[in-house]
């Protein structure tokens, strides 16, 4: 990056843009499919009733709550390495922020359409709102589920008005660079920046605001996603370790899935000299220290179990020994063992063992969701009640979809947006030198 | 801009104007029209109660059944009914669904060459009939026709008795019941010299010894002797009448026992003999008379009690206190089941439990003779056997069969299909098809006991009226009705001179009138016995007892009771849901789990834990269990409920030809029985065998309800010793309970303020000492409140709609069951009501925890912090045939799918209560003036239902009683449901 020029950059960033390969276009076809998939499993799901998923008594959240809080989990470390590294001045990020605001944003999305999944009666999901009515009826503030509404719809909104912010530039590059329709449609995204030193200035005011207005979002927002489970009287919910715990668990399932798209974007755009291998290494670090405090967490919450006892220790008993015992191991496993191996240069330089070793974090986050989310109404307070849960394919079929949707919309990004930053890679950059004189 | 025209635009707005009209219908419109003549008696909106008798068995309970709109939705049973004293039992309640039963025939059938039904019209099948009535009779051949029905008494058998005896057959009328207690009837002959089977006052009793007689289940008269039983079992400061039960399973009976002493089936005889060697032994009852004395000495010298205790491995000791206690008694009462099915020797058994009877004046006190029970004159065995070998020898010509299914409930090796195939007209006058039934040439169905005129009588003394609750359903006839027309049509109209069987039940009542009261109009008499449900002898608190009048009876030797060399004990029991098998096409009696196993759709063997083990047999493995006379398959379930060597299955399930519930469940264990008569008493013989169990390899998923056999230490069902109690009383011990009130609020603890209420805190009291486990109560709720039975694939899904449910928890260290009725607690500081997001469950002003269902859009998170667990969702929309949607209560919605239920506190009943009150110009209900469903039908009274804001209602004085507590109270929920500890007094001499 140190040796590239202004225009090797722009030149750089917007060449993969726009043709797409026969390649490309298959595995967006297949993450099409995936979508329509997943749209026809919900759809049935609509028309049939909750009962074609595996939710049952007492286990009424299944894997729809294990994506949401999976996916709303993923969204926040894209916003700690754009806004909150960004207020930091940590320059390795500079890189890699577009593509991880991209990813949040994807993710917020994705995850948003898991509390509509799980409703019974989806069509009457608008009564959260706080709208007025006739019938003078608010929805309960005093429910974690419409903090919840507040919370992802603010962050979806200042995530989305600020990866936006940070777009006009490039769109203005891609818009230059471009010609015909293409040129029209960037034109309009760009809303005619021309590069102005007012439009600058105002660039980076409101990209600076929208930083701060997005950092405290980071520990709120999943704080809140962890008070749907906080705020309940299920032993092994109910702990006040929940807010951090589940925020350190966001950014160490999405610093995971950071490296699991970048890499190939890197290698396949050939960006090998915008997006370091600093950079990915930072990141390795930095999954090794939430590593660390999600050990630190699993720990406090089994000790304090076992303090507890009755009740509570039963339960963590359970989660260790019992019917999800699999799914707890190898959470243990992936989410503490496995970011130790970056402690080894080799391995956290290496995009091949950088990239399996994100992979399997992300797994052993996904499995922690599910053994809170259904191992703890599996062995709750009354042992007559005591039952296990299992997805169905319609729930693997949603899944999927979500999956699709998530990885479709980021292909699209990748091919049709500018993945790097320009305009912040540029300020990088050295400063142009003079015409040199032969 | 678009250019448009005055021409243009009116032109539009005139298409526009006509599609909208052409489509315009967006709902079909509705009317109401309101009746211009009324039907009599209907105010729509208002039920109307009539009064009838239960006919699902023969205790013939007097029921009231509600009428809706002419529809019948709810019975419940007749407070007036010395039988059912106001309650009903499970089997009861559910008898809306032999009336509404989908898979009931809906007009006459007619066999076809293939083997089907077609249907034909009434005139077709009837004039079939008369045809080879005639045909017959005038052959002179009247005695090849035979009536075979259930028990039926007074006015409808008599009218049988007699078309058959037109018909040239005095003997052809024959009351067929699987069970007909051969073994009891004979013990009694033996021991008392009376022909039958008596009536039992176990409320008079203040000892009770049964020998596997499930008098809380099945055993002849289980509502009347549950009541007894919860008056027999009161709790008091001073003590408690103790109940023994022996028994080779710990049946729901036995599981109320205060002891139970388990025997291999068969060796319950030996445990009365042990007794009475050591009444006699000990000089426990000097007042007996020298003669007696005598007899029974003899009759017990084949054994003594080293024997017995050598045989059934019964401590002597325990043998002793049990007869020391006995003897010690005023009013001890020995009951034994005397069934054949349930183990060999059940004769012995019932003759040594009148033996035990015997020895005491006061326990023939509590044996009323005069009230003899309908089941003495069932046909026994040996009439059966005989009836089935002349059909196998060509010798029946006409087979007529009402309500009766011997293809099924008769041992298969007796081969009464094949009998019934050697026929060559068989007519089924029966309802729906049954396995008998399939066998039938010609169906002329008649109509359900609901729908019917009639008379019962279950004992002396007692005759309840039966009348129609409502208009006929189908197109069926009155089977009196049906007799009178082919009776008139084949033998002439003198023989048969009545319009239909209405007039021949007037008939008969009007001589009824005649003895009973001459002295008023027939008229009034009528009415008010059709009113009341029947007449019967009030204000007798005594009973007629019964002499012993002993005859010479000899028990097996030790070496003639020979066990099985190989091979577990048997034992088959009839269930407290199905009976004999006759309610498994029930859908709401496959679907509430049995009391002990927790298991729905399906029968089961249970076998003890240990033996499992060693065989390696899991829940749910499909065994092939052979007896020396047949072989079944069966799922096995691990539990406690029978002792090491013995394994047991209940009575019900495994049928073939039963409709759409029942069918194709295993197992039927009739399929294990000889089909050999014992001499002695005309019933079936049950020889001691043994059957070898063998893993098939093959595995069924049981649909049952319990996630874990034992509490885990966790105190929900709570129990407290009997010494305990009495301090606890004498202290003045105030329970620990939070008061769901403001007085139970703590700033210390609570975050929220406490509610405030306004006229009424609904709260129930949970009696666990009274509790018997028959689940009368979860039917009722399934009942009154809509609630969806949602089959067994959704059922091991583990999603249940039941609203209250009977918990099972066993005991850790001992064979004992624990139940716990659940329901929604309606806390006062409920999790559920703060992480709706949208107010769906709402705490009311009097202190219920609403459901609403149009807010409710499932996001289910109430039930996630529910602890109890009581919330229900709709995982589907689920549906019920057509016919049974007719039973829906229409004061509460029917729920879609997406939306969460859960016990109302039956709102409907306090809304109408409150309703009542107001109209007639009060300004509050009063305690007991209304109740809930479960409450309303409990027979040994469990929950009682009122308000807490009342200092007098039996709520506020039940709550401050000793052993109240709260199930999972120490999680500050401050629940409305206040449960009572079940009290333990182990047997004390």
């Amino acid at each position: 990056m140190n040796e590239m020029s202004y225009n090797e950059v722009t030149r750089a960033i917007i060449r993969p843009m726009g043709s797409a390969g026969t390649f490309y276009k298959c595995v967006v076809a297949f993450w099409f499919l995936g979508i329509v998939v997943g749209g026809s499993c919900w759809g049935y799901q609509i028309s049939q009733g909750l009962g074609v998923a595996g939710v049952k008594n007492p286990i009424a959240w299944g894997t729809y709550l294990i994506n949401f809080v999976f996916w709303v989990g993923i969204a926040h470390s894209g916003t700690l390495i754009s806004a909150i590294l960004y207020l930091f001045r940590a320059k390795w990020r500079t890189a890699i922020s577009r593509a991880a605001e991209a990813m949040t944003i994807f993710a917020v999305m994705t995850a948003g359409l898991f509390p509509l999944i799980h409703l019974g009666r989806v069509w009457l999901v608008y009564w959260i709102l706080p709208y007025p009515n006739q019938r003078n009826l608010w929805p309960d503030f005093q429910s974690p589920l419409v903090f919840d509404v507040i919370a992802i719809s603010t962050y979806l909104t200042v995530s989305t008005l600020f990866w936006y912010t940070g777009l006009i530039p490039d769109l203005a590059a891609v818009r230059d660079q471009s010609t015909g329709w293409r040129r029209k449609i960037y034109g309009i995204l760009s809303l005619n920046w021309m590069g102005a030193h007012y439009q600058w200035h105002h660039y980076g005011s409101a990209y600076l605001f929208f930083a701060a207005l997005a950092t405290p979002l980071v520990i709120s927002v999943h704080s809140v996603v962890s008070w749907d489970f906080a705020l309940s009287i299920m032993p092994g919910w109910h702990s006040t370790i929940f807010a951090p715990y589940f925020v350190a668990g966001a950014i160490h399932s999405g610093l995971a899935m950071v490296l699991v798209l970048l890499i190939p974007l890197r290698t396949l755009y050939r960006f090998e000299n915008i997006i370091s291998m600093n950079t990915l290494e930072n990141i390795a670090k930095t999954i090794i220290f939430t590593g660390f405090i999600m050990s630190y967490s699993y720990g406090t919450e089994h000790f304090i179990a076992w303090y507890s006892g009755g009740v509570e220790q039963d339960s963590f008993m359970w989660r260790m020994t019992g019917h999800y015992a699999w799914e707890f191991w190898v959470m243990l496993f992936c989410n503490s063992i496995v970011p130790l191996f970056y402690f080894f240069k080799k391995l956290r330089t290496n995009v091949y063992s950088l990239f399996v070793i994100g992979l399997l974090v992300d797994i052993g986050m996904w499995y922690e969701r599910f053994v809170i989310i259904a191992g703890a109404p599996a062995h709750a307070h009354d042992p007559f009640m005591w039952r296990v849960y299992s997805p169905t394919i319609i729930e693997y079929g949603i899944m999927f979809g979500s999956f699709s949707l998530f990885f479709f919309l980021f292909f699209l990004f990748a091919k049709y947006l500018p993945a790097v930053s320009i305009a912040e890679v540029k300020e990088e950059a050295p400063r142009p030198l003079r015409r040199r004189t032969a | 801009m678009v250019d448009l025209g005055r021409r243009d635009f009116l032109r539009i707005l005139g298409m526009a104007g006509a599609a909208t009209a052409a489509t315009g219908c967006s709902e079909p419109t509705r009317k109401l029209i309101p009746y211009i003549i009324p039907p009599e008696d209907i105010i729509p909106g208002e039920a109307n109660w009539y009064a009838t008798t239960c006919r699902e068995c023969p205790a013939g309970c007097g029921l009231l059944a509600k009428n809706r709109d002419g529809r019948v939705i709810k019975v419940e049973g007749n407070p007036l009914h010395p039988v059912s004293g106001g309650k009903l039992c499970a089997r009861g309640q559910a008898s809306l669904h032999g009336l509404y039963n989908p898979d009931r025939f809906t007009g006459p059938l007619k066999r076809n060459e293939r083997g089907g039904f077609d249907p034909v019209s009434w005139d077709a099948g009837e004039r079939l009939l008369v045809q080879r009535l005639k045909e017959i009779v005038a052959g002179g051949r009247g005695e090849r026709i035979v009536f075979v029905s259930e028990l039926v008494t007074g006015s409808m058998k008599d009218l049988i008795d007699l078309w058959v005896k037109e018909m040239g057959n005095p003997a052809g009328h024959i009351l067929y019941e699987p069970f007909a207690y051969e073994p009891l009837r004979k013990a009694n002959e033996i021991v008392f010299g009376y022909d039958g089977i008596p009536a039992y006052r176990i409320d008079q009793a203040d000892f009770i010894i049964s020998f596997g007689a499930g008098f809380l289940e099945t055993w002849l008269s289980n509502i009347e002797y549950a009541r007894q039983y919860a008056a027999f079992h009161t709790l008091s400061a001073s003590g408690r009448n103790p109940f023994v039960y022996v028994g080779p399973r710990l049946s729901m009976t036995g599981n109320n026992a205060d002891l139970w002493i388990p025997v291999a089936p068969g060796e319950e005889y030996l445990i009365g003999l042990g007794m009475l060697r050591v009444i006699l032994d000990e000089n426990l009852c000097a007042n007996m008379p020298g003669e007696t004395k005598n007899k029974l000495g003899a009759m017990a010298s084949p054994w003594t009690l080293e024997a017995i205790t050598a045989r059934t491995g019964v401590d002597p000791d325990l043998i002793h206190q049990v007869a020391r206690r006995f003897a010690g008694a005023k009013r001890p009462l020995a009951l034994a089941e005397g069934l054949s099915l349930s183990g060999p020797h059940a004769t012995e058994t019932a003759v040594a439990a009148n033996l035990l009877c015997a020895v005491h004046p006061g326990s023939q006190a509590a044996i009323d003779s005069a009230g003899r029970s309908a089941y003495s004159d069932v046909a026994r065995a040996d009439t059966i056997k005989e009836l089935t070998e002349k059909m196998k020898r060509g010798e029946i010509e006409l087979l007529l069969i009402h309500e009766a299914n011997p293809a099924f409930s008769l041992p298969l090796s007796w081969d009464f299909r094949k009998s019934l195939e050697s026929v060559p007209l068989v007519v089924s006058f029966s309802s729906a098809i049954d396995e008998t039934g399939a066998f039938a040439h010609l169906v002329l169905p008649t109509h359900t006991p609901l729908e019917s005129w009639g008379d019962y009588s279950p004992r002396a003394g007692v005759t309840g009226l039966m009348q129609p609750v409502m208009g006929t359903l189908f197109d069926t006839k009155h089977l009196g009705d049906v007799l009178i027309g082919s009776g008139k049509a084949a033998r002439g109209g003198e023989r048969f001179p009545w319009k239909d069987f209405h007039e021949v039940l007037q008939s008969s009542w009007t001589r009824r009138q005649q003895t009973m009261a001459p002295d008023i109009p027939f008229e009034a008499f009528w009415e008010k016995a059709v009113e009341t449900g029947g007449v019967w002898e009030t204000g007798i608190a005594g009973t007629a007892g019964i002499p012993v009048r002993l005859s010479p009876f000899a028990f097996p030797t030790p070496n003639e009771d020979v066990r099985p060399e190989t091979g577990l004990h048997f034992t088959t029991y009839p269930s407290v849901l199905f009976f004999d098998g006759r309610q498994a096409n029930r859908m709401w009696l496959q679907e509430i789990p049995d009391p002990l196993t927790m298991i729905t759709w399906d029968g089961w063997v249970e076998i003890h834990q240990e033996t499992a083990e060693k065989l390696g047999i899991r829940r749910g493995d499909m065994l092939l269990i052979k007896s020396p006379y047949g072989r079944l398959e069966a799922p096995a379930i691990p539990i406690p409920t029978v002792p090491a060597g013995t394994v047991a299955m209940p009575m019900g399930q495994g049928h073939t030809n039963f409709g759409r519930y029942a069918n194709e469940r295993p197992a039927n264990p009739m399929l294990l029985f000889s089909s050999d008569l014992d001499p002695a008493t005309g019933g079936i013989l049950r020889p001691a065998f043994g059957v070898t169990l063998e893993k098939t390899g093959k595995t069924m998923s049981l649909a049952h309800v319990d996630g874990s056999f034992s509490q885990h230490g966790r105190g929900l069902m709570r129990v407290m010793a009997f010494d305990d109690y009495g301090k606890a009383i004498a202290s003045k011990l105030e329970p620990e309970i939070d008061y769901p009130m403001p007085e139970g609020f703590d700033p210390e603890k609570d975050f929220y303020p406490a509610h405030s209420h306004k006229d009424y805190r609904w709260v129930m009291i949970v009696d666990l000492d009274r509790c018997i486990g028959c689940s009368a109560c979860v039917v009722a709720c399934y009942a009154e409140n809509n609630v969806a039975v949602v089959g067994k694939e959704q059922m091991v899904k583990g999603r249940e709609m039941s609203w209250l449910r009977i918990q099972r928890y066993f005991d850790d260290d001992k064979p004992i069951a624990r139940w716990l009725p659940m329901l929604c607690q309606h806390c006062d500081c409920a999790p559920c009501e703060s992480v709706c997001p949208v107010y769906a469950p709402h705490h009311s002003k009097e202190g219920l925890n609403n459901q609403v269902y149009n807010r409710c859009f499932g996001t289910r998170f109430c039930l996630q912090n529910d602890p109890y667990k009581v919330r229900r969702f709709n995982w589907f929309t689920f549906t019920r045939p057509k016919t049974l949607e007719w039973q829906l209560n229409p004061d509460v919605t029917v729920r879609g799918k997406g939306v969460m239920e859960k016990c109302s506190f039956c709102i409907q009943r306090i809304i109408e209560a409150k309703s009542k009150a107001r109209n007639e110009g009060r300004k509050l209900v009063e305690d007991g003036e209304f109740t809930t469903a479960c409450a309303q039908t409990c027979p040994a009274n469990v929950f009682t239902f009122g308000n807490l804001l009342d200092p007098n209602s039996r709520a506020s004085r039940l709550i401050q009683d000793p052993r109240a507590y709260q199930v999972l109270g120490n999680l500050n929920t401050k629940p409305a449901v206040i449960y009572l500890k079940r009290v333990t007094k182990p047997l004390e001499v």
